[in-house]
């Protein structure tokens, strides 16, 4: 439908910021930023998947899943179980570790299917914490690591030693980064075409109304499991890529407080639903947060929840895409001059 | 006339409550059907045990003949319900042509049809200029409309209408008759649920009453609006 389309201009002006983006994080490396901020921004860069995992899903159904660090991390625990006890190399288990991880996902879903609200989010939370109990307990620690975690060897790392030693690490680091950074784009031009397809529309009317949405025909299930599954797909391949570029796979991947609540404030800042707020959000909140270490320290933790506890406060709707909305409109009116 | 649809000694309880006790219902083809009642009586009740929103407890829900009783709502919208809600409930954050598309895709899948058969519908219900506008920014009446062309994009056997002139201004109301007379004499049955008797009594060919979850007359409107027992449940006096 005509009504449905979107115009030349805003499609030119919806990408000009993307391509920006884009060649500045592709020529960043070439800037001789050093090795301590690749780490940094591939760490971003995969973490932005996770963002998206939760957008994507949590964002448009209001169905909110705190267990997207058990799929995370489970991701991590199975390709280092599958490298270290089948003895399948980390490019051929990461890969293997993405399905296992989806299925898996499962215990957070299966059990919540006939509930909602914030009973779906404390289910959904207690699965990553019963996880980190059987890691760390035994006889399940004596094959899982314990924490001490799993050892196993980094992704590239035999091809790595094949390379004079001057220059193993670096292509460790480039590699990792333009890995994560391809991961990054893909990942989010995916969930574009997904968030703002017919099957992203229905996600969003299943958390406006849910009763409505199947009383007029939507199959509710069907698009909650289809859409829980697809972010679990972004949480998996975030974790796999996340566990074999850093080696060991310790609970340090499944808690909470380390792989959940980074990109689930970029969401809550980044505004629920839009996508490209949390995005952008994901990249401001965690370089804010690295960058603060350089400037205070270890109080860096506490100025940087104060920062966002104040954000949220003001602008608990989020703040990031409504600042987008008029950055777009101001160059709107640029190129209309 | 052939039934299209049945309902047979529906019973439904809350807990103590019984809200539906065993109400036996049957609609003709092509008729306008209204429900009236008090507040509390189980109209609504009884339209979710039809669309599939609340689960029976006892009894059967027939469509053109088919039991329909353990299918799911989605199913049965696709087997030809179609219903308008109590309090003008749409998707307030998609815009009014998502509203209406996201029905039609759910049931045709195919997107061409989907979205020849929304442009159909929004033009039918005057909706059309509106399409891309959010539903918040809608008048109580262009809502309604927004409803009813929701329910038009399904291709509907039957419409369930809970109460569809709650809001409405008196020249509203007549244009919402209107809408309903044309798309009846299209073929499409509707079972209507309404306070505002002025309305319903003139379009519906036959009314059932309903008291505390009982099925206390039904017939013609004329008939009913006669019948002691109905007059004793809305005046308080026989």
């Amino acid at each position: 439908m005509v009504f449905a389309k979107r115009s030349a201009k805003d499609l030119i002006v919806g990408k000009i910021p993307f391509l920006i983006a884009l060649a500045v994080l592709t020529l960043l490396p070439l800037l001789n930023v050093g090795g301590f901020w690749l780490d940094v921004l591939t760490k971003v860069n995969l973490f932005l998947l996770v963002t998206l995992a939760i957008d994507l899903y949590s964002g448009t159904t209001y169905y909110l899943n705190l267990g997207v660090s058990f799929t995370f991390g489970f991701a991590g625990y199975s390709l280092a179980l599958l490298n270290v006890y089948y003895g399948i190399p980390t490019e051929y288990s990461m890969l293997l570790a993405i399905p296992i991880s989806i299925f898996f996902s499962l215990a957070i879903l299966l059990p919540s299917l006939k509930i909602r609200g914030v009973y779906f989010a404390i289910l959904s939370l207690l699965v990553p914490i019963i996880f980190i109990g059987i890691v760390t307990a035994q006889p399940f620690s004596l094959y899982l690591g314990g924490e001490g975690g799993l050892r196993f060897k980094q992704l590239f790392l035999d091809f790595a030693r094949s390379l004079p030693p001057g220059i193993r690490l670096t292509f460790l680091q480039y590699s990792y980064y333009y890995i994560s950074l391809a991961a990054a784009v893909v990942g989010y031009v995916i969930a574009y075409k997904i968030g703002f397809s017919d099957f992203g529309f229905m996600l969003r009317a299943v958390g406006q109304d849910e009763e409505l949405a199947e009383g007029t025909g939507i199959n509710t299930l069907k698009v909650k499991v289809i859409g829980f599954l697809i972010s679990s797909a972004y949480a998996s391949v975030a974790g796999a890529l996340y566990a074999s570029m850093r080696p060991p796979v310790t609970v340090d991947l499944v808690v909470p407080a380390n792989t959940l609540i980074p990109p689930l404030t970029s969401v809550i800042v980044g505004g629920l639903g839009t996508l490209i707020g949390p995005a952008i959000a994901n990249y401001l909140l965690l370089l804010t947060y690295e960058l603060l270490w350089g400037l205070i320290g270890r109080w860096r933790v506490i100025a940087y929840m104060l920062l966002l506890i104040i954000i949220i406060t003001i602008k608990p709707q989020g703040i990031v895409f409504k600042a987008y909305v008029e950055a777009r409109k101001f160059l709107r009116g640029v190129f209309s001059e | 006339m052939s039934e299209i649809l049945g309902c047979e000694k529906v019973t439904k309880r809350f807990g103590g409550l019984t809200a539906l006790n065993e109400v036996s219902l049957s609609v003709v083809k092509g008729e306008i059907f209204g429900i009236i009642g008090p507040n509390g009586s189980g109209k609504t009740t009884l339209l979710n045990v039809i669309t599939g929103l609340i689960r029976l407890d006892e009894g059967r829900i027939l469509l053109d003949g088919r039991d329909i009783t353990k299918l799911k709502p989605h199913e049965r919208v696709k087997l030809g319900i179609a219903r308008m809600f109590q309090g003008m409930r749409v998707f307030p954050y998609l815009p009014v042509y998502l509203n209406v598309e996201l029905v039609a895709r759910s049931i045709y899948g195919d997107v061409r049809l989907a979205r020849a058969r929304t442009s159909w519908a929004l033009t039918m219900s005057g909706l059309l200029p509106e399409a891309g506008e959010l539903p918040i920014r809608l008048t109580p009446y262009k809502l309604r409309m927004l409803e009813f062309a929701r329910i038009l994009v399904s291709n509907p056997k039957i419409a369930l209408l809970d109460e569809p002139f709650a809001g409405l201004t008196p020249d509203e109301a007549e244009a919402m008759i209107g809408l309903i007379r044309k798309f009846n004499s299209l073929g499409v049955t509707f079972v209507i649920v309404e306070h505002k008797l002025r309305y319903l009594m003139r379009i519906a060919n036959r009314v059932a009453v309903l008291n505390q979850g009982v099925k206390i007359a039904e017939g013609r409107p004329e008939d009913v609006v006669r019948n002691p027992q109905v007059i004793e449940v809305y005046l308080g006096v026989s």
